[in-house]
């Protein structure tokens, strides 16, 4: 018996063409998945991006706590604040109590909420466009885009979304940058050089996010 | 050399050393600030001088002249910063910035830089002598909070003393006519523009440590190689994968 008998009695040409097809449909199915996923990442900035311009023209006239109340609703279902929270506290996070945790993660949502109700009546005369999705690693994917004033009166800016999944399988933002200034970076310098000056005191740190309203 | 020149002589010397035993010191500090107790002395003393008369005068330039104004004396200043772009961008052998550069400076002389005649169509990468040094592996150094002038590197305050003294030997030959004109101009045009940053810095909790974050994140990322950029970047994503988990 020859080897090309071998190879068609043994079914063997029949095995590769099959592996070869099995190969080239999970190869389309993992792509199709990133694909999907990036689509998806994109969205959600841009989602959170017209959604919040949408309420910062709804809501002018509203009570403030009614405004405030929905922008926290805005940001935690974009914006993974458990992330946030370890990442700029760094060793120390391990250290501190679930209460202390669960201080930090309300002072810190109520840090961002008030950026954002600083900055939220701005965004109407500025337009935000994605330049390249792109993904990192096996879990984030990187969104650069940038922001234009229509009048352009004001210079763009370069802004950087980091996004995941979180645990319920919803794409979140991690972290921006603006102009490569990175949110949780300077947030992290800050915090964790006053939990090393206190110790590690969680307390001291919350109760000066709270005095920075 | 005179008297003047000896004094900045043995003080750039001197930042160099600085430089060199701070890279002894170690290499793997992502922010490097040994002075940080005086650093903060000066931060404080600068925010005073902010307090009292910077910001109010800015205040009032923003309030008083008209902002096509204030955008022309901005065009005006970055025109005036060109020369040195194209110095250090041919020390750095970046012949495409240094054509661009010059091209721009060029055109838009014709109207003393007052008013941009491309459009800011050209994208002119600014260098200064502090990028030249990273191009050519001289260490950042320590962090330094410097009187007046805010927060540098050692490496960007050395390379920002010979760039002035560029500037000047260009312009008019005197340090002294030059800057005693435009570093008040420059400092309360750049307060306005940044007047929400600088503000939102103040407000924050320890506001030395987040003006020290701030600077020193986006001169590296302007000053770093790409090369560099991407590895800090891969960092960044290690980290962020591992709190994932």
């Amino acid at each position: 018996m020859n080897l090309k008998n071998f190879y068609n009695k043994n079914y063997i040409r029949t095995t590769f063409i099959f592996l070869f097809i099995f190969q080239l449909f999970f190869l389309l199915f993992t792509m199709e998945v990133k694909a999907d996923g990036l689509k998806k990442a994109k969205d959600t900035v841009e989602l959170l991006l017209s959604e919040a311009k949408i309420h910062a023209t709804e809501t002018i006239h509203l009570d403030p706590i009614i405004r405030t109340k929905q922008i926290k609703s805005l940001i935690e279902k974009y914006i993974n604040i458990d992330f946030m929270a370890r990442a700029t506290t760094g060793p120390f996070w391990k250290k501190a109590t679930n209460l202390q945790k669960q201080s930090y993660k309300s002072a810190l949502l109520n840090q961002i909420i008030n950026t954002i109700e600083v900055h939220l009546n701005k965004l109407s005369n500025l337009t935000y466009k994605t330049i390249k999705t792109e993904p990192r690693g096996t879990k984030l994917i990187y969104i650069r885009g940038i922001i234009e004033d229509l009048d352009k009166v004001q210079p763009s800016v370069n802004l950087l979304w980091k996004v995941a999944l979180n645990k319920e399988s919803n794409y979140q933002i991690l972290d921006l940058e603006i102009e490569n200034i990175s949110l949780i970076s300077s947030h992290k310098a800050e915090t964790t050089s006053l939990l090393r000056r206190n110790k590690g005191n969680f307390d001291i740190l919350i109760e000066k996010l709270n005095k920075t309203k | 050399m005179n008297k003047f020149n000896y004094i900045q002589f043995f003080f750039l010397i001197s930042l160099f050393l600085i430089n060199g035993c701070s890279n002894n010191i170690s290499t793997n500090v992502t922010t490097l600030d040994p002075f940080e107790s005086l650093n903060r002395k000066v931060f404080y003393f600068n925010k005073k001088l902010d307090d009292k008369i910077i910001n109010p005068i800015s205040k009032s330039y923003a309030e008083n002249i008209p902002e096509k104004a204030r955008n022309s004396i901005g065009s005006h200043l970055e025109w005036m910063n060109l020369p040195n772009t194209i110095i250090n961008s041919t020390l750095q052998l970046n012949v495409e910035n240094t054509i661009l550069t010059s091209a721009k400076f060029l055109l838009n002389g014709l109207t003393l830089g007052f008013y941009d005649l491309d459009n800011n169509e050209t994208k002119v990468i600014k260098k200064d002598f502090g990028s030249t040094l990273a191009k050519y592996k001289v260490p950042e150094g320590p962090f330094l909070m410097v009187p007046f002038l805010g927060p540098k590197t050692t490496r960007q305050f050395s390379g920002f003393i010979v760039d002035q003294q560029n500037h000047s030997n260009m312009i008019s030959g005197k340090v002294d006519n030059i800057n005693l004109i435009e570093q008040p101009i420059k400092i309360i045009h750049s307060r306005e523009k940044l007047s929400d940053t600088i503000d939102s810095i103040y407000k924050s909790s320890d506001p030395y440590i987040k003006m020290r974050s701030f600077y020193l994140q986006n001169r590296r990322s302007r000053v770093n190689s790409n090369k560099k950029n991407r590895k800090l970047e891969l960092e960044k994503d290690y980290e962020f994968e591992k709190l994932l988990q």
